[in-house]
């Protein structure tokens, strides 16, 4: 069992866990989840799980040390007057912000250490080579425990909320563990707020009908996304992107093309799984896309792909760093001379900046997504800084900004945004980005499409038509979703015949044209390294 | 109440502030909260900690002014 579309996760681990789940009593349920959790964790990262044992042990206590001293902190001050209230506060305060701090630090530098130390003690000893000096740092090399990034981030949430005093610390070891091993989530997020999930994990709610079946369907819409379209899209983007000096320009932006919709593909269709496999538990996990490639912005994108990491880096990142002092200060000043509109947006970059070189990092080990961040923050920066001038131009022109064409003249700029920086998300290394980039605009003709040279890539006509059709199928879909359309509950409410047709349909699809077997090279879960 | 209206006016003209939601129908993007926190601070003489930052605080004319009067409270 290696991921949520291995054979044994789908003929064992579920209905075992189900079934167990179920025959339990309610208060046993989540100790039958968390065995789970563990045991699928082990079955992927093996030994590694000593990392999650001590992890939530330690996350445990850092919760328990910062919810007593802000008990001990009330008791003191409850009869005091506010002058000496306050001081008491305040030492009270700096005392929760060193705990704060040694929890975040121990959890961020075990992240680091594992997956970034590599990175970086390469690049000093490039730069030792380039001052000639014969200093040569060992670089070690890390197994990464599956989804570190993800557990890290729900780690690091769950201790500044305990901080802010948006939840209480868990006293129950085993509830919180939960929280942040659950098998569903472990993989790729959904990244869970405490509060979303930890109550609903070891509330032991039965699996009901409705559960079982919404949550199959959302599974299975989530399969028919990464098995039909991701990995039938893989052989085409390997042999392009590992081999990309023999292809001219428009192979290039094929392969581009290709590559921005399989890691949507793929990595939503991973989430629907996820959030499908918890419904079927009767657990509501947060959403982590809503049909990103109808956003008319690249602002708007990102509050629509992966949702979750957006709004972690917002109120961890760039809301503390936007409210510090000095930040606050240039604000200020800024609002003065710019007004309230450029004030904040000048002086509130530097948390953006903040916010996508960590977006960046997060992705990956490498210069190539810091790139991809930087790229993404100077698209926004730019977006906000033309705004005002591009509203005040489309209404000079008197363009209505809500009428279709305009809106997919929006939305096609985004996704041709976006694309250009999958490229460098892709590409080897950042050289090797730009001077794929440097091909897509100096030595792009119609040649391939003419020759059938597009044919010959890992991808025949059969291949295309086939991702043509599974396209179709997902925008109908996403077009009824973004009508407000519960889709689900849509064709639950259709006649018998109808209903099952549909189901059958869907199933059909996926055997008949999932792109496995012979001749196919599925992908590994894109997400689950970051 | 006045007083907030007043801000959320200034940052953004052409609302009827009083009868939208404020972030859920999209009005205020995080730069426009940066300002109007900013204003709040300076009129009231509060801080507000980021803590304070999320769609049910700011929402509405009401959910700022009861944030506001609670934060007030709290000083």
């Amino acid at each position: 069992m290696d991921s949520y579309y291995s054979l044994s996760f789908w003929v064992v681990f579920i209905p075992l866990t189900a079934l167990l789940y179920q025959l339990f009593p309610r208060r046993l349920r989540p100790l039958v989840l968390l065995g789970a959790s563990y045991f699928f964790f082990w079955s992927i990262s093996g030994k590694l799980i000593v990392y999650v044992l001590f992890s939530a042990y330690s996350i445990h206590h850092f919760g328990l040390w910062l919810t007593n001293l802000q008990t001990e902190c009330n008791q003191l001050t409850f009869d005091l007057p506010k002058d000496k209230r306050k001081a008491i506060r305040s030492e009270y305060s700096k005392r929760k912000k060193r705990v704060l701090g040694a929890g975040v630090f121990l959890h961020i530098g075990m992240l680091f250490v594992l997956k970034y130390s590599a990175f970086f003690l390469g690049d000093l000893n490039s730069l030792f080579d380039f001052l000639k000096l014969s200093v040569n740092v060992p670089i070690p090399h890390f197994i990464l425990p599956i989804g570190i990034s993800f557990y890290t981030m729900q780690a690091v949430a769950y201790m500044i909320d305990v901080y802010r005093g948006v939840v209480v610390a868990d006293r129950n070891l085993l509830r919180l563990s939960l929280y942040l091993t659950f098998f569903s989530g472990i993989i790729e997020g959904p990244i869970c707020r405490y509060q979303e999930t930890a109550e609903q994990l070891w509330s032991g709610r039965p699996i009901t009908y409705h559960s079982l079946t919404f949550g199959l369907q959302r599974v299975l819409f989530g399969v028919f996304k990464k098995v039909v379209i991701a990995d039938r899209l893989n052989l085409l983007i390997k042999t392009v992107f590992d081999n990309y000096s023999f292809y001219d320009g428009e192979i290039i932006i094929v392969a581009v093309i290709a590559y921005t919709i399989q890691l949507y593909m793929e990595f939503s269709g991973t989430m629907d799984v996820a959030i499908g496999v918890a419904e079927i538990f009767n657990i509501k996990m947060p959403e982590n896309f809503a049909r990103p490639f109808l956003a008319l912005n690249i602002a708007e994108f990102w509050q629509r792909w992966h949702i979750t990491l957006g709004a972690w880096f917002k109120d961890y990142i760039f809301y503390p760093l936007s409210m510090a002092g000095p930040i606050k200060k240039i604000n200020i000043r800024f609002r003065k001379y710019f007004g309230y509109y450029y004030g904040p947006l000048l002086g509130g970059s530097v948390a953006l900046l903040a916010v996508w070189l960590a977006n960046g990092l997060w992705h990956g080990v490498g210069w190539r997504y810091i790139f991809f961040g930087l790229y993404h923050f100077a698209l926004i920066f730019c977006g906000n800084l033309i705004k005002p001038l591009s509203l005040k131009l489309t209404d000079k022109l008197h363009i209505n900004r809500q009428n279709l064409p305009f809106r997919l003249l929006q939305i096609t700029k985004v996704a041709i945004l976006v694309g250009f920086g999958e490229l460098f998300f892709r590409a080897r290394s950042l050289k090797t980005g730009l001077k794929m980039a440097y091909k897509m605009f100096t030595a792009t003709s119609a040649n391939a499409f003419f020759n059938n040279g597009i044919y010959k890539l890992g991808m025949d006509r059969r291949d295309f038509y086939i991702i043509a059709a599974a396209l179709l199928i997902v925008a109908i879909i996403h077009l009824m979703q973004e009508k407000k359309i519960d889709v689900r509950k849509f064709i639950a409410q259709r006649p018998l015949l109808i209903r099952w047709s549909l189901y059958y349909a869907l199933i059909m699809f996926i055997v008949i044209f999932g792109a496995y077997g012979q001749g196919y090279l599925p992908i590994d879960p894109m997400y689950a390294n970051f | 109440m006045e007083k907030i209206i007043a801000i959320l006016e200034d940052i953004k003209p052409g609302i009827d502030v009083s009868s939208v939601k404020l972030v859920s129908d999209r009005h205020l993007d995080s730069l426009a909260i940066l300002s109007l926190i900013a204003e709040i601070e300076d009129e009231y003489g509060i801080m507000i900690p980021a803590v304070e930052i999320n769609p049910d605080n700011f929402n509405s004319v009401e959910s700022i002014f009861v944030m506001v009067n609670r934060l007030l409270a709290e000083d």
